[in-house]
Parts: structure tokens; sequence; C-alpha cells
């Protein structure tokens, strides 16, 4: 072990040794720091596993990058699918050459009206390739009865569509009733389709389940009379490979654009501000009260210890040397506080795994979320990083004006 | 056997000269040294004493570098040191000067070891020196048995004995040592004063010594009287060492 090492391990000793002084107090002082630590660990993980929850539910519903002609991320319809892609089974078969790409989705979004022949209420359909769709994305919605959309055989319409659970209750809809889609075509006009309700599914959002259908491809094209989609979902082997590959196609797709799943989702974008602003707000908060703690902990500690101080001084310590140690005391407080709290952050982080816990449906949706939280390696490591910094800065800051004291006045100090 | 002296074995261990110095109480100067002027041979014991407020701390202080006075010079070792900044003053303290207080001032969470050890530790030297020179240091003060105690473990002659090797251990120049047996009983005074006789006559350190013990004085080989910051005529006491024989073995442990 060279000199430098030995001297920092020795000035750490002593740091440990001081701390054991006045043990009640170092317990307070650790064990706050141990709880601050830990809440900001648990409200981090809490905030990250939301975070990537939100991100996988968005890209999954969207697809990782999303293709559309400009006009279509930019302004409003005239008519149905009036920005809508031509040709996209050829676009299809160029993307699905990317050795990224899992699967490359079609949507044709549209809106109208729906019939059970009593009645009419307003409806967002939304026509997809099911077999693929639920391939890629899982169950995506959960379905309450009935069966998911088959694909259609041999590129012919199926005629049926899935009921968002508000809708069919409207509607008075079950498995096998027969309804009557009504929208504009692309050219203007009326045009009506008899459809059979294949299932009843549910979306979580009360507000989606009211107004929401969805069909396949082939029978919203029959109904808009075309053979355009509104858009391509693209879904990628991983989240990291996103942006990579968005600035990869669009060099090879001019004149059309291509925009991320976090453009596509506001509402990720909206919780991930929030929660960043209140749990920014709480970790200052911590902060400054592990700060506190620590700090008047060391300023008891040091005017205590002032005619040690004193001596030490006498002996030959350098200032530089009494501060780094009297900050070091500090620096073994925090630090035994951060390592503390982050063991009880991750022993509950895992205890959430064995022992799942349901949290209540957040406003505006109808089904509750599994509580978990996050572990990430760099958030444990900032916070610890930012622990041992705080107690450190706080205890030098508080040794200051001791360690400067002229040495004849600390020895006098009673 | 004695090696011929170096250079600054050749000057006093520490000199005043017309070493002024006053404290500022408020809207009052008081004067506490009015024109000192001090010599102290390496090896000399010198007592200073005086009613209190005399001066005899400030003048520890100022030879011990841990003030500085208004005017006049202080020379250790010959060197010109009463302009040393913060840093220098420091490191020649670390290196030069030894320190023993009346109430000990040993380190509580440190055992006995590593009080005398801290001096060596903050001077560098290598850890088996040090451990050599620490074993050295506590046997020569007979306290080798105690050198994994805490300092709360020991009497108070044993903690002021901990306090000489401390001082000691790094080979001073000047020992500085305010009333070191005011605190002890007669039987430990007596202990601590043959001790820090024999130990700098051995290492050839001076002692300059602030006292009311009238038992210290008969052992120093001079005695300075203070008095409103002035020194008075000196006289020269007869200094019977105790018998040293004791010690000489540990004290002639190799450097």
């Amino acid at each position: 072990m060279n000199a430098p090492v030995r001297e920092a391990l020795a000035w750490l000793r002593f740091a440990w040794l001081n701390t054991l002084r006045n043990r009640r107090r170092s317990l307070v002082t650790v064990s706050i720091a141990a709880l601050g630590t830990a809440a900001i660990l648990l409200a981090g993980g809490f905030a990250l596993y939301t975070y990537q929850g939100l991100a996988q539910m968005s890209a999954r519903s969207t697809g990782h990058l999303i293709l559309a002609r400009p006009a279509q991320f930019q302004s409003d319809e005239d008519v149905p699918l009036q920005h809508g892609l031509d040709r996209s089974a050829e676009l299809t078969t160029r993307l699905l050459a990317d050795p990224h790409m899992r699967q490359v989705l079609p949507r044709v979004e549209f809106s109208g009206l729906i019939s059970n022949g009593d009645k009419s209420t307003v409806m967002m359909a939304v026509g997809i390739n099911p077999d693929a769709e639920f391939a890629v994305k899982g169950p995506f919605v959960t379905v309450q009865s009935g069966k998911v959309l088959a694909s259609a055989r041999d590129g012919q319409p199926s005629l049926a569509v899935m009921l968002g659970a508000g809708l069919a209750r409207s509607l008075k809809a079950t498995p096998g009733s027969s309804l009557t889609l009504l929208a504009s075509t692309t050219e203007g006009a009326l045009n009506a389709l008899d459809v059979t309700v294949q299932g009843v599914f549910s979306t979580g959002v009360p507000e989606m389940d009211q107004r929401l259908v969805y069909t396949d491809v082939a029978t919203a094209q029959k109904l808009l009379v075309t053979d355009r989609v509104s858009s391509l979902g693209l879904f990628l082997d991983r989240m990291e490979a996103t942006d990579p590959a968005r600035e990869r196609l669009a060099a090879g797709l001019p004149g059309l654009e291509i925009q991320t799943w976090v453009q596509q989702a506001p509402f990720y974008r909206s919780v991930k501000e929030l929660y960043n602003r209140i749990f920014g707000a709480l970790g200052l908060i911590i902060g400054v009260i592990v700060v506190f703690v620590v700090t008047n902990a060391m300023a008891m500690a040091i005017i205590e210890r002032t005619r040690e101080i004193g001596t030490l001084r006498a002996l030959g310590t350098l200032p530089g040397q009494m501060l780094q140690a009297l900050a070091l005391e500090g620096m073994v407080l925090g630090g035994a506080g951060a390592v503390i709290g982050a063991l009880l952050s991750l022993t509950v982080s895992v205890a959430l795994l064995i022992v799942p816990v349901e949290m209540p449906p957040p406003p505006g949706r109808s089904s509750g979320y599994p509580l978990q939280i996050a572990i990430d390696p760099t958030l444990y490591g900032f916070t610890l990083l930012a622990m041992l910094l705080l107690a450190t800065l706080a205890s030098a800051w508080v040794a200051r004006r001791t360690v400067r004291r002229p040495i004849v006045d600390a020895l006098a100090h009673v | 056997m004695s090696a011929a002296p170096t250079s600054a074995e050749q000057f006093p261990a520490i000199e005043l000269r017309g070493v002024r110095k006053t404290y500022r109480l408020g809207a009052h100067n008081v004067p506490a040294l009015q024109g000192v002027d001090l010599r102290v041979a390496r090896g000399e014991l010198v007592a200073l004493t005086g009613p209190s407020g005399s001066g005899k701390s400030t003048i520890l202080n100022i030879a011990g570098l841990i003030d500085h006075a208004d005017a006049g010079e202080v020379l250790l070792q010959g060197r010109r040191v009463h302009a040393a900044d913060e840093r220098s003053a420091t490191l020649l303290r670390r290196d030069a000067i030894g320190f023993i207080f009346q109430g000990f001032n040993l380190v509580p969470v440190m055992t006995v070891a590593d009080n005398v050890d801290y001096p060596l530790f903050l001077a560098g030297l290598p850890p088996r020196e040090r451990r050599q020179r620490v074993a050295d240091m506590l046997a020569a003060v007979g306290l080798s048995e105690h050198a994994g105690h805490r300092p709360d473990a020991l009497s108070g002659g044993q903690r002021q004995r901990v306090a000489i090797a401390r001082a000691l251990v790094k080979r001073p120049s000047l020992v500085i040592a305010d009333e070191p047996t005011a605190s002890l009983d007669s039987h430990a005074a007596d202990q601590v004063l043959d001790l820090m006789r024999a130990l700098g006559h051995a290492e050839g350190a001076a002692f300059l010594i602030a006292t009311h013990d009238a038992r210290l004085t008969d052992r120093c080989d001079r005695i300075i009287g203070l008095l409103d910051g002035q020194i008075q005529p000196a006289t020269l006491p007869a200094a019977p060492a105790a018998s040293l024989e004791p010690l000489q073995p540990a004290l002639r442990s190799p450097a």
C-alpha cells in the first residue's frame, strides 16, 4: 500500500472513531440520512418505473416509430385519409428489410357513426392488421366478451368489429350483434357497411371505451373506398434502437416523415414533466433536511472538541488536514446513512416484486396498476454520491471556522 | 558517543529578542510582554515562574509558534521564525516543537500508542520506523503494557507520561510545557518531573516550562521569574537529577 493511500485510510479511521464518540447523536444522524436516501430512491424508483411503463405502453400502442406523410402530423384532414399513404404494402416490404425492424403495422384512422338500427352514436374507428397487431403488442386491450379480431383472408374484408365496453353498452351490442358503420368516403360521399360484433374490450380509459371501434384494415378501406392507410407503425427490436433507426430510415424515405413514439405520446411527456417536478422538489427538500441534520451533528461535535482541534493543530496538523479529517466525519455519517438507505430501498423494491401491491386506478382510468419500484443503478449511484458529497461539504462548511480559529483561543476553549 | 554538532545544534533551541505582546480587551490594551529577551540552550530545562498574568503563557505561546509577537524576534535553532506564515509555523511545530499541556490533551478515541504515534504520522515517517519509535518511547515512559489502552483507562500521571512521550517521540529541539504537574498528585508529579528531565537531557530537547510547582523548579536548570511581562533577575537552582539509571537503556535506543 503506498503512502498517500495509507494516510487517507488513517484519516478515515480517525473519522470513523470520532463518529463513535457520541453514538446516540451519530445514530440519529445516520438514521435520518438513511431515511432520506431511501425516500429519494423509492420515490425516484417509482417515477422511473412509471416512466418505463408509460414508455413501453406508448411505444406498444403506436410503434417505436410512426411513418406518415408530413401533413398527417401537421394538419387536419378535409376528407378521410386525405393525407394517407399510398402503396403501403410496398413500403412495408422495404421497411421490413431493416435489421432492427420486427413488424410494420398499418393503421386506418377514421370517424363516423355506428348504429344498431334504433340508435346511432359517434365512433372513433381504427383499422388494424389484427393478427400482426396482437402478435406484436400482446394483449393490449382487455377482452370482456367474445373474441379478438382475425385478419382478413386473401385481403377480403372480415366485416367484423370489436367495440369498446362503453360503446357496446350504449348500443346494447354483444358478440354476434349486427351493426352498421357510417362514414364519409375519401371522395366525400356517405357510405355504410354492415358489420358483426366479434368482441367487446376495455382499454382501461372509460372515455376511450365510449367511442373506440377496432376493425381490420380491409374493412376500413372498403367503408372509406380507398386503398390508403393513415400511417405505418414501425416496431423495432428494442427501445434504444428508436433514434438511430429514425435517422437511418428517414434518409431513405424522402417526402415522408417519421416521428418517434415520444412525439406521439403527450400523456407520457406530461406525466414525466409533472413527476420530475414533484420528485425533484421532494429530493431537494430531503437533501436540505439531511444537510441540516449533518450540519447540526457536526457543529455540536466540533464545538465539543474545539480544544482537541487546537491541540492537534499545535502538534502540527495543517488546517487543510484538520478540515479534511472533520469533513471525512461527515462523509462517514452521510455515507453510512446513504448505504443503509440504499439497502432499505432495495429491500422494499424486491419485496414489492415478491408480494405485489395493487394501486387504485389513477384519475381517468378504470383499472389499477401494480406498485413497483425500479432498481436503477444510475439512480442509486447518483443518490449515494450526492448524499456523500452533501454530508462532506456540510461538515467542511461547519468545521472551517473552528479549524481557522487561533490555536491559543482553541486551547483555552472550555 | 556524540556526533559533531550540526549547524542547528550550535544555536540555542529557542531565542526571544525584545519580544513584545499586547492584548486588546475591549477598549483596553493590556501589555502581556514588554521586551522579553530569552535564550534556552538544547537540553536545558528552564522554568518560567510568576503570578497569573505575568506573561508565562504568552512566552510559551510565542516560543511554541502558536501565537505571534507584536514586536521583536523569535529564533528557533538560529532561524528567524517570528514572521512565519500559518503553514510554515505549522510545519516548524510539526518538526521541531513538542507540547505538554496541563490537562494532558490526549485524543480520547486514540489508543496510547496512536496518540504517541500521531506526530510521527504527521511527519510522514515510514510505518516500521514509527512503530519502533513509539515502542521505544512507551518503554522509556514505562507504559509499554498500556500501548493498546485508551487514555481514559489511565491515571493522571500515566496520561501525562503519554503526553511526554507524544511530545518527545519526534525528537524535537524544544518542548513547551504549560503547568505539566498541576493536575497530578505529588507522587505522579515526581515521576513526570524525573521523566522530563531524563528524557530532555537524553534527547537533547530544551524544555520551556511554565509552572507554579516548587518541586518542578527545584529540578530545572534555570528559573526565570516574570512579573508584569518582564523578566526578573534569574536564579540558578542546584538541580540534582533523580536517579536516571532505569531510564537510560530506553533513552539510548537507536534513532
